[in-house]
């Protein structure tokens, strides 16, 4: 086929393709998708693959996408990462006497959320400490806006400490302290163990001062003023503030939510796309040809010999392909990469493709041209690669495109199943994290549904172009 | 003649795929045995130890004769356990274990037993149950609505289920399933999203209404993922055979448009519906049982998941096994029928004539 040939061809390909609309659909889909797995690092981070089976530290765990307030009554607090650039100093490093040096910094959360923060976190405050003997010393004070002021820290503190102010005994015990004037007196009496051991930090100390604070806290909006004191008693210590972070751990988080280890979903999503791409294609195309090589080589060789071969097909078409490869998989459990999933698939994809390529080699034989071709002499390989591949061609690229749904969903099932490649990160290992953690019984939505939703998405790609494929390339079916 | 050539080839390639699944089945268990025997015998011989204080001071002090001794040891645990076998005679033996079915034991007990082989026996008619029930709807649904479709092509009806076809086999079924939880068990609350009675078991008839009450999210995940693609399958042989002359001369004979459809299209196309449906059909086990995991059905598909979960090698193996029996008389029983409704079917010598 010559190059003008084959551009022509393409171009009456095209022309008919484009009035197929679930055709430009796929291919919009599958373009979409394209730019999303190259693009990951840059939409995420390129770090993500390396953390991705580590705990998130900073990050709420289970928390819903930041637009679902949209969709609810109450408003919960999205996550916010603060920094030094948005804390207000006051004292940096003056001098009271004696060695004693005296920071202070305040910032201003504005809460107007009826749900508050889980909990804030400060953290990576770097002291530099001449004598372990003499920590420095921190105090944390709140200004609410009703005025009511409660000092949440008074304690010492060397470097690297962080501090999770709704996990600390002593702020629980603080905060309960200073609501407890509000609440019933008979209610305290009766329950204070309870109360102190399982109200929520957050939530009480964002709550309106009045009688329920501890057992039923209303928010209260407005602007908290949080005021921060270190003091430092050598007069050689420092204190480095630049890598400060002031975490607000959301009750939502980013645009799909996190899981059970406070991983950002919505990452995951964008990562899973590539393994999820790069298993479905390598796997269509790779038994596609090895499928019709197998056919043709079949159909041409005939007798005995395409006999055999046609034994050999069945043999392999009919063995159970999930059973096999979940006992396969779980026997190298751990060791599974990419490439064994791939290998394994292809392994029993290519016998549907075999049969009918066999069946379209046999019809071609037959022809005139391919006999013209014979009584030339020319060679078997000749007539094969020349003679009936062109025509086959078609066929292999609509059913490369509609191989591609059943490779990734079986590839999703083994991630399911907890067996696939566990360096990577794909859609049908969040769901089995899902699954482990029963996100469907305890109303996980954002960690079921999108994954779930991509892995169809892809599958529908490949299913839209391959059927608009089938029918431009094979016109007996255009009737249909 | 060609009908009977025809299944004894299918049967013997059944026992064919049987014989090396078995196989491999039975390599894999060996390996796994081994190692499972080995570390044991190295725990055993530090708890005899432990049990002759006398002997350890004695070998303690010469680490040569400690060395003889223990290699002795250890290989008369070897020959105790049989590993002294060359590795294919193992796996010959443990090929007869595993066409007796005899798998060995669980390390937890599993629906209250140990026996891998009851184990077994115990989910098959729960998974049977599911996944014929839905089946039965599937195929029901699919021909009635393939045939509306093929009737009224290009309208929007036929649109409609094409569109449906596709979507639907874009979706993996388990996670339709979760879906299916979160919607109508979490959210809604109209029906229970695990298991397969209530917690305790109902007694009487109140059992059985449970049972169907719990079945009801299962079954109708599996018919929804599954009805589209029957339909749109039947659709398609369908209005083949519609164009072709014996229908036109049916209708040219003022045969009712009903009978036509019923009674002549529809019967010339059973036999490629059938089977092109029965191989989808082997083809959905798969995903059925993963289903079947995702709603806590106690049946084959819980198996598997407690088996990985567990790591448990044995009872993976065991379930493979069994999976693929049930599979392969699945498609030789296809195979009888398509042979029988189609009396085309001729391979071999026959093809010829």
């Amino acid at each position: 086929m010559r190059w003008v040939d084959l551009k022509a061809s393409i171009l009456d390909f095209w022309s008919e393709f484009r009035r197929q609309k679930g055709g430009l659909l796929g291919i919009f889909l599958l373009v979409l998708l394209i730019f999303t797995a190259l693009a990951a690092p840059y939409i995420t981070s390129p770090d993500i693959p390396q953390k991705w089976h580590s705990y998130w530290e900073g990050n709420p765990t289970t928390v819903p996408p930041t637009w679902y307030n949209y969709f609810t009554s109450q408003k919960l607090a999205p996550h916010e990462v603060w920094g030094v650039n948005d804390v207000k100093f006051e004292a940096k490093g003056q001098n009271l006497g004696s060695g004693m040096k005296y920071y202070a910094f305040t910032f201003t959360y504005d809460n107007r959320y009826d749900i508050p923060p889980k909990d804030i976190i400060l953290r990576n405050i770097n002291v530099n400490l001449t004598n372990l003997e003499s920590p420095a010393h921190i105090v944390l004070k709140v200004v609410r806006p009703d005025g009511k002021k409660v000092q949440l820290l008074d304690m010492d503190f060397t470097s690297g400490e962080v501090f999770q102010l709704a996990k600390m005994g002593s702020v629980r015990q603080a905060v309960f302290m200073w609501a407890s004037q509000f609440e019933d007196p008979k209610v305290v009496a009766s329950n204070r163990e309870t109360i102190i051991s399982t109200m929520d930090v957050m939530k009480v100390l964002f709550a309106k001062a009045q009688r329920g604070i501890l057992v039923n806290p209303q928010a209260l909006k407005g602007k908290y003023k949080f005021e921060v004191q270190i003091f430092t008693f050598n007069p050689g210590d420092k204190v480095d503030f630049s890598n400060m972070q002031i975490i607000f751990t959301g009750r939502t988080y980013g645009l799909m939510g996190t899981d059970y280890m406070g991983r950002d979903l919505w990452a995951g999503l964008v990562w899973g796309t590539r393994v999820s791409l790069v298993i479905g294609v390598s796997v269509a195309v790779l038994s596609v040809l090895i499928g019709i090589a197998f056919g043709v080589t079949s159909a041409y060789l005939g007798g005995w010999k395409d006999e055999f071969m046609q034994r050999v097909n069945e043999f392999v078409a009919s063995i159970p392909t999930l059973p096999i490869l979940i006992l396969l998989a779980a026997a190298f459990k751990g060791h599974v990469t990419l490439i064994t999933i791939v290998f394994l698939l292809v392994m029993f994809g290519w016998t549907g493709i075999a049969k009918v390529a066999r069946s379209m080699a046999l019809q071609i034989k037959e022809e005139t041209y391919v006999e013209a071709a014979r009584a030339l002499g020319a060679g078997t390989s000749r007539i094969i690669f020349k003679h009936i591949m062109p025509q086959i061609m078609p066929y292999a690229f609509a059913s490369m495109a509609l191989s591609v749904p059943g490779a990734v969903l079986t590839e999703a099932s083994l991630s399911f199943l907890g067996l696939g490649d566990p360096t990577k990160v794909t859609w049908g290992q969040i769901l089995y994290d899902a699954q482990t953690n029963s996100a469907t019984l305890n109303g996980y939505w954002w960690w079921v549904i999108p994954p779930g939703v991509a892995i169809s998405l892809v599958a529908l790609t490949f299913v839209l172009i391959g059927i608009a494929m089938d029918r431009v390339l094979n016109p007996r079916l255009r009737r249909l | 003649m060609g009908y009977g050539r025809y299944i004894v080839f299918r049967i013997l390639n059944a026992i064919l795929v049987l014989m090396l699944v078995t196989l491999l089945v039975s390599v894999l268990f060996t390996k796994v045995a081994e190692q499972d025997i080995k570390s044991s015998i190295n725990e055993e011989i530090g708890l005899y130890l432990r049990g002759n204080p006398q002997l350890a001071q004695a070998l303690s002090k010469d680490p040569q004769k400690y060395h003889q001794w223990y290699e002795r040891e250890y290989n008369r645990r070897l020959k105790m356990y049989g590993l002294d076998k060359p590795f294919w005679v193992r796996v010959l033996e443990r090929t007869k274990d595993t066409l007796t079915l005899n798998f060995g034991q669980t390390r937890n007990p599993i629906f209250g037993e140990t026996n891998i082989a009851k184990i077994i026996m115990a989910a098959v008619p729960r998974t049977i149950l599911l996944f014929t029930t839905a089946q039965i709807i599937v195929i029901f649904l699919g021909i009635l609505l393939g045939v509306k479709a093929a009737q009224i092509a290009g309208s929007a009806f036929d649109r409609a289920i094409s569109i449906v076809a596709m979507v639907t086999s874009s979706i993996p079924m388990w996670w339709f399933g979760m879906l299916a939880i979160l919607i109508f068990s979490f959210k809604l609350g109209w029906f229970p999203g695990s298991g397969m009675t209530s917690i305790p078991p109902k007694t009487g008839f109140a059992y059985y209404t449970d049972v169907l009450y719990h079945m009801v999210l299962p079954v109708g995940t599996i018919v929804f993922v599954l009805f589209g693609g029957w339909a749109w399958t039947t659709r398609n042989i369908m209005i083949g055979t519609m164009q072709e002359d014996f229908i036109m001369a049916a209708r040219a004979k003022g045969v009712p448009e009903r009978k036509v459809i019923y009674g002549h299209a529809l019967r010339a196309s059973a036999p490629p519906i059938i089977t092109m449906t029965i191989f989808a059909l082997l083809g959905s086990i798969g995903g059925a049982i993963i289903t079947e995991s995702v709603f806590n059905w106690p049946g084959m598909g819980r198996l598997y998941w407690t088996a990985l979960q567990q790591n448990d090698v044995r009872l993976v193996m065991g379930i493979t096994f069994v999976t693929t029996l049930l599979y392969l008389f699945a498609m030789i029983l296809a195979d009888l029928l398509y042979g029988y409704l189609d009396p085309r079917v001729k391979v071999g010598a026959s093809q010829k004539t």
